[in-house]
């Protein structure tokens, strides 16, 4: 009798965590694939790290889906005339999640913080390389430049504040920080790495707090059970999925699929190295292999001519995707040159121009040699082997340039093997890789300059005097509209000297369940429901 | 006397062998192409020296050993470097003091990582490996005294069918099934347990571990039967069974003194093997129902090149796998006494 009451009880429990801890609390369940790799905002690289970062802390700037920035922890800013000395008046009243004042203190700390510790892989260098001097005066923080820049607020965006009381008496390195003290309008409530994120909501945000009590995050190592689990309603949001199933994904009721640029637009390129042998940066370990042909725009322009941008997307991204002009995304709004022209698909057009400058197949083998005969355009095709769509790429790519006498020796190499082949080694004819973007293009400009030859950041090696000229002079012009039409004209050289083939800029594709929430921005250029500028809105379906 | 020397001499090779590994795992990895300080960052503005930064905080800067620079590619440095100075020796100093450094990718300590894993692992394949053995042996047994009926047969047939399906096909259909039916989909416990009652979380977790449980569960309780059937079906047919059948004993009473103990031994290897394995985990069910388990973080360690927990965690496993062959060698002792006289 005793027994059979015991049973009953655990049944009843049973029952009970069945149902999930009462249905008053509206709790937003979001599924995702990854995890963040750490909580400590100076040693995190993963973008999953910068999703929690973004709704637990607070920086001086917010990045809109837009683009465009707006004051956060500021609520003026000073500009001196000569651009170098930015005094930013910090708003009153701000707390910290366990009750402490923010201050300007705080964030001159955490700034320094960043510029001093050159440990950390990106935060140091990466968005701290024109810091002068951080100083806290009062309730206003003086930040002073080495030179006057453009894009101070990019600089800014991703410098998450932290609580000085506490970072103060932490190994700046190994601290893990799970307990995640911030200011914004989430609060760290628990973390379990790789399985999940529970954030509450702050209700005393400064700015408008959230209309929802709770976000999980949720880990899911398998991608078919993170379709599943929106199907059924575990989750109330997906921040990815396999292309395959959006398909199905929209023939469910109750379920939105939603498709846009990411927050950090992503690039897919075709990588030829071009560099002049002259420039091969031999002290930094070039060796400089690549094919002579690919250094002759002419051989470039007809493979991109013979390139099927819509065939590709349409088969490796089964259509979800942008055709792409240079490493410069669409997803950047005012950025990108949409004025540019890009190379019609036509075979005909890309032979002639083999033809006309010399590449003929005089041994009747259906490959072309170079014009004194001596090489075939036999090209080593390499790409990492962890991608998922190069491998299709690859093979779509050697049939449609075999169209031209191209042929292609595809290889996958492991990421890291590849990253040494690459740059500064130049030990490769053509590659397929990517890149994800900043707000501000300055960062992949960077990537096509002279400069970035020796430093491992340029893949193709280009060299191109004019365009070094005009990197430099964006870098430091301050009015808006001069910056942006030297960044389309830099986008049009780069073009002409068809220094890349970019098949397509990535989409986000997300789902969210239509029944449990509603207010999901999904009208802006990008799409990230996961990012702050949803969260904060939305509220639960009455 | 016999008995110790045997003894002795299992443990010595037990710990020659782990010996052995702890410096096959040190090279096994530094062999591999690329620089794990570089792996996963690619970007214009990481500066060299934030890479020398990591380089040096990860010890990578210093030679590999005496003579090499690095193993891949590979770099003759000075012999003359101070041994003690070397990545081998840091590597195997560490690991006396019971260190194992600290993971490239998530900036904590291994054994921190390890044994959040290990205890999920043990959870999950433990509860699979003991209701397979349960379930598998039962159905060996009668299986075996029902031999060569209809119902042998189809024990047979059911067992094979099972132990060849492969597991994370199996897992993916009961994964959708379960999901109709209210199962979890992923991971070990409902985010915001931990503030519930004890006997609530026990329920969630029990929740999450029955589609997994019962995958594993279905694989190998099929090898565990077809092992069974066919070594009590051996004994079965021997003399002394006809013998206790002659004397009138019942069903029950030759299978309990006579047959099982002997029936036994096959099982023991197998299953001492298995357990050893149980540590390393199962990669596919772990990574199909995303159990945060030792299998699944091998899987992210190879993907981002972190050697400190590859080398870890390969450590943990061949020391289970060498320790559960050693407690199977001896158990051996002592269930089979003709082992002891070889």
């Amino acid at each position: 009798m005793k027994r059979k009451a015991l049973y009953i009880f655990l049944l009843f429990a049973l029952l009970l965590s069945a149902c999930g801890g009462g249905g008053q609390a509206a709790v937003v369940r979001i599924g995702w694939a990854g995890s963040p790799d750490t909580l400590n905002p100076g040693m995190a690289i993963l973008t999953e790290a910068y999703t929690v970062f973004e709704l637990v802390y607070d920086s001086m700037y917010d990045l809109n889906l837009d683009g465009s920035f707006t004051l956060s922890l500021a609520e003026s800013v000073d500009v001196s005339d000569d651009g170098l000395v930015y005094t930013y008046k910090i708003r009153d009243g701000i707390k910290w999640h366990d009750g402490e004042d923010l201050t300007a203190e705080d964030i001159a700390y955490t700034y320094n913080l960043y510029k001093d510790t050159p440990e950390y892989p990106y935060l140091n260098g990466y968005y701290t390389p024109y810091f002068d001097s951080i100083v806290a005066n009062g309730n206003e923080v003086v930040l002073t430049l080495t030179e006057a820049i453009p894009n101070i607020e990019s600089q800014l965006v991703f410098l998450y504040v932290l609580p000085k009381h506490i970072w103060e008496n932490e190994n700046k390195l190994e601290f893990e920080n799970t307990a995640m003290i911030g200011s914004g309008p989430f609060k760290m409530a628990e973390y379990v790495q790789n399985e999940f994120v529970r954030l509450t909501a702050n209700k005393e945000y400064f700015s408008t707090p959230p209309k929802i009590d709770e976000v999980v995050f949720q880990t899911f190592e398998n991608q078919d059970a993170l379709v599943q689990a929106i199907k059924t309603g575990q989750l109330d949001m997906v921040t990815e999925m396999p292309n395959t199933a959006a398909e199905t994904l929209k023939a469910e009721d109750n379920v939105e699929v939603v498709v846009g640029a990411p927050l950090a637009p992503g690039v897919t390129d075709i990588i030829f190295n071009q560099v002049d042998p002259e420039n091969c940066p031999t002290d930094a370990g070039g060796l400089c292999t690549g094919h002579p042909a690919l250094r002759d725009r002419n051989v470039r322009l007809a493979m991109a001519h013979a390139t099927d941008k819509q065939k590709l997307i349409d088969l490796i991204l089964l259509g979800l995707g942008n055709p792409g002009l240079t490493l410069i995304p669409d997803g950047l709004g005012v950025w990108y040159n949409d004025s540019i022209q890009d190379y019609e698909f036509d075979v005909a057009k890309a032979n002639q121009i083999l033809d006309d400058a010399g590449y003929a197949d005089a041994n009747g083998d259906g490959v072309r040699e170079l014009p004194d005969g001596s090489r075939p355009l036999t090209f080593r095709l390499n790409w990492p082997s962890d991608s998922i769509n190069a491998p299709r790429m690859a093979e779509l790519l050697s049939e449609m340039w075999a169209e031209i006498g191209i042929t292609l020796e595809l290889q996958a190499v492991d990421p890291d093997a590849l990253t040494a082949q690459c740059c500064p080694a130049f030990d490769f004819d053509i590659m397929i890789w990517g890149w994800a973007s900043d707000p501000d293009p300055s960062a992949l400009l960077y990537v096509y300059t002279t400069e970035a030859i020796p430093s491992g950041s340029s893949e193709t090696g280009y060299s191109n005097p004019a365009y070094d000229e005009l990197y430099a002079k964006q870098q430091t012009t301050l009015d808006f509209e001069a910056r942006k039409d030297m960044v389309w004209d830099m986008q049009k050289i780069v073009h002409d000297d068809v220094v890349y083939i970019i098949p397509f800029y990535d989409a986000n594709v997300q789902a969210y369940r239509t029944d449990r929430f509603t207010g999901w921005i999904t009208d802006q250029a990008k799409v990230e429901l996961s990012d702050v500028t949803s969260l904060l809105v939305i509220e639960p379906v009455k | 006397m016999n008995r110790t020397r045997a003894f002795l001499k299992k443990t010595a090779w037990a710990l020659f062998t782990i010996i052995f590994v702890i410096i096959l795992n040190f090279f096994l990895f530094r062999v591999l192409p690329g620089d794990p300080a570089r792996a996963g960052i690619r970007d214009p503005r990481l500066k060299k020296e934030a890479i020398e930064m990591l380089r040096v905080r990860f010890g990578l800067d210093k030679p590999v050993i005496n003579c090499f620079e690095s193993l891949n590619p590979i770099q003759v440095g000075s012999c003359a470097v101070n041994p003690f100075d070397t990545q081998f020796f840091i590597y195997v100093r560490n690991l006396v003091q019971g260190e194992l450094g600290i993971s490239y990718h998530t900036n904590r300590p291994v054994t921190d990582i390890l044994a959040e894993r290990l205890w999920n692992t043990v959870l999950l394949i433990g509860a699979g490996q003991i209701l397979s053995i349960i379930f598998g042996v039962a159905l060996g047994i009668f299986a075996a005294w029902k031999a060569r009926t209809s119902i042998d047969y189809l024990a047979v047939g059911s067992s094979l069918v099972a132990w060849s399906l492969p597991t994370f096909w199996l897992g993916i259909i009961l994964l959708f099934w379960g999901s109709a039916h209210g199962f979890p989909l992923a991971g070990k416990a409902t985010p915001g347990m931990s503030s519930m009652p004890l006997l609530q979380q026990w329920g969630d977790i029990a929740r999450h571990m029955f589609l997994p449980t019962l995958t594993y569960t279905i694989v190998y309780m099929g090898e565990y039967t077809l092992i069974m059937r066919s070594s009590l079906m051996d004994v079965l047919s021997e003399d002394y069974i006809l013998t206790a059948k002659a004397k009138g004993l019942n069903a029950f009473q030759i299978l309990k003194d006579h047959a099982l103990k002997n029936a036994m031994l096959p099982l023991v290897t197998v299953i001492a093997i298995n357990l050893g394995f149980t540590v390393a985990g199962a990669i596919q069910i772990e990574a199909v129902f995303s159990w945060p388990g030792l299998g699944s973080a091998i899987y992210e360690a190879v993907v981002r090149r972190d050697f400190p927990v590859l080398q870890g965690a390969f450590l943990l496993i061949a020391v289970a796998v060498i320790l559960a062959n050693l407690i199977a060698d001896l158990t051996y002792n002592f269930l089979d006494p003709r082992v002891q006289t070889e």
